[in-house]
């Protein structure tokens, strides 16, 4: 079985992806399979509706990633972006968004093998939600 | 070769910064404070200095002997003293290593310039008050920076011989100098809240304060250094005899072994030249081509979001006369804009967007990727 779609919307100051990037769109992630990456200025520009959006597209599972908290280049981006996913700030996620399918991720440009691997725990982690959802819906 | 010293500097603080937080927690990282830690550093410098200026005398008679009255007789004079000492230090390398942070993070230039100057201008004030409170001591050291400086500014083409007698207050050493001496020291002291207030224009929400436990930590480093090292004069000044004790703090008291080494007036230039780098470090750099934040003025409900957010004080909300039912529209100021895109993610309604970074083209991205993989 393949892996579940990932979206991941990242700040281009954070895991550095400049050589980590394939495929058509320059998208895919190299080394885990369907996760894809669209890459944003900072953290602080993604809309809760982007989150949405992107499931509502067919994302499985999506994560926003921005630097460390504490770090921002942009010194509050990825902490707003943080308390709008986790309904601290306005504006938030609709309820209707599958928020047990959204992390936030933090990490920084040094980190990108580390990165990979919290991609594919991830991807493990909405295969498991989805057969709960699953389960609940039957 | 010089952005890739920048890029390794980066790096190296983001590794330290790393490490700091699995060891600490973000919320308690001491490199993210950088900007804070001298802050309190100076708040503590403004009470211990309190302390001290109840008992100083400011006259060439009192003022050894007061110094030493506040050491040995005061309940705590002496830890107060050493207090006032270290944090003096403290404050140095925390600035040392803020400058640094913004430098190699580059953080420093475009709009955030106002904050790069007034760093320089503040820089150069604390060395000013540093440089003045050792003269307060009045020991042989004290009398020698009081010599040496006269003669520095003195060697100042055209002006210099005035500002040497401006700054001892006289023609020669007196009671004048020490009050000219008491007065740089706190006089700036109070100026540099007023520049801090220019440091932090522009600036939204800065952060000004350490937390509980690191301002505990960062106390008892200092309280460790004073109780260890106590801070101490050396054999009081006599006018008519040669000085010769000199203890060195390198933090505040570089200057004179540059000034022995380069003689006065190469000094002046050298610290013109370092200066003069300082200033127009941030236009070695090519700054990208500007587009800032536009709003949509149709799409616009005036909920302040975007203002609320932007993290440099560029938005304002101004009222509608276009007869709109919403009394209110968002405005950008272009020349503060950073284009980082926060009030982009902070509004609802598609109505300020980053010509650069369209939110729709985004999402329109998104879609054409999910598409592309069924
Ligand atoms: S967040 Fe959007 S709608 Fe609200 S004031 Fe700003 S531009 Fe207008
Ligand atoms: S992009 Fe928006 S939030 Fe960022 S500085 Fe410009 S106006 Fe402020």
């Amino acid at each position: 079985m393949g892996k579940n779609k990932v979206v991941v919307i990242a700040c281009e100051r954070s895991v550095n992806l400049d050589n980590e990037l394939e495929g058509k769109h320059g998208a895919n992630l190299k080394d885990v399979d369907n996760a894809y990456v669209v890459r944003v200025p900072c953290s602080g520009i993604i809309q809760p509706r982007m989150i949405e959006k992107a499931f509502k597209d067919g994302a499985e599972g999506v994560i926003a990633m921005g630097c460390q908290i504490g770090d921002c280049h942009f010194r509050e981006g990825n902490k707003f972006c943080r308390e709008r996913m986790l309904g601290m700030r306005p504006p938030v996620i609709k309820k209707t968004v599958p928020k047990n399918r959204l992390k936030g991720l933090w990490m920084s440009e040094v980190q990108v093998s580390s990165f990979k691997k919290r991609v594919r725990d991830f991807q493990d982690h909405v295969a498991v939600e989805l057969e709960k959802e699953a389960a609940n819906a039957s | 070769m010089f952005t890739k010293i920048v890029r390794a500097g980066q790096i190296v603080f983001l590794r330290i910064e790393d490490a700091f937080n699995k060891i600490f927690s973000s919320e308690q990282n001491i490199l993210y404070y950088h900007g804070a830690m001298p802050n309190f550093f100076m708040w503590i410098l403004f009470l211990s200095g309190l302390l001290l200026f109840a008992y100083y005398m400011p006259t060439l008679e009192g003022a050894y002997q007061s110094v030493e009255y506040i050491t040995h007789k005061i309940p705590f004079g002496d830890m107060i003293r050493g207090i006032h000492r270290y944090a003096a230090d403290a404050m140095i390398i925390t600035v040392a290593l803020h400058a640094l942070r913004v430098y190699f993070t580059d953080r420093y230039r475009s709009y955030r310039i106002i904050a790069w100057y007034s760093g320089i201008a503040l820089i150069f004030m604390m060395t000013l008050i540093g440089i003045s409170g050792y003269i307060l001591v009045w020991d042989e050291r004290s009398y020698q920076i009081v010599i040496k400086v006269s003669e520095f500014l003195a060697a100042f083409p055209i002006w210099g011989q005035t500002w040497s007698h401006a700054f001892i207050n006289d023609n020669s050493i007196s009671n004048y100098t020490m009050s000219m001496a008491l007065f740089l020291h706190t006089g700036t002291s109070f100026t540099l809240l007023v520049m801090l207030w220019i440091h932090y224009m522009r600036i939204s929400r800065p952060v000004v304060n350490v937390t509980w436990a690191l301002g505990c930590l960062l106390s008892g480093i200092i309280l460790i250094f004073a109780g260890l090292m106590p801070a101490t004069s050396g054999p009081e000044a006599v006018l008519i005899a040669t000085p010769t004790y000199f203890d060195m703090d390198w933090f505040y008291l570089w200057i004179f072994p540059v000034m022995d080494y380069l003689g006065n007036i190469w000094t002046w230039v050298a610290l013109a030249v370092v200066t003069l780098i300082a200033i127009l470090l941030p236009e070695f750099v090519k700054s990208r081509d500007d587009e800032p934040a536009t709003v949509n003025k149709d799409a616009c409900v005036g909920c302040k979001l975007c203002a609320v957010d932007c993290p440099y004080e560029a938005i304002y909300m101004a009222p509608r006369t276009d007869g709109s039912k919403f009394k209110e529209i968002a405005i950008v100021i272009d020349a503060r804009c950073a284009e980082c895109g926060l009030c982009v993610g902070a509004c609802n309604f598609d109505a300020i967007e980053l010509p650069a970074h369209v939110s729709t083209d985004y999402m329109d991205k998104t879609r054409m990727i999910l598409e592309a993989t069924v």
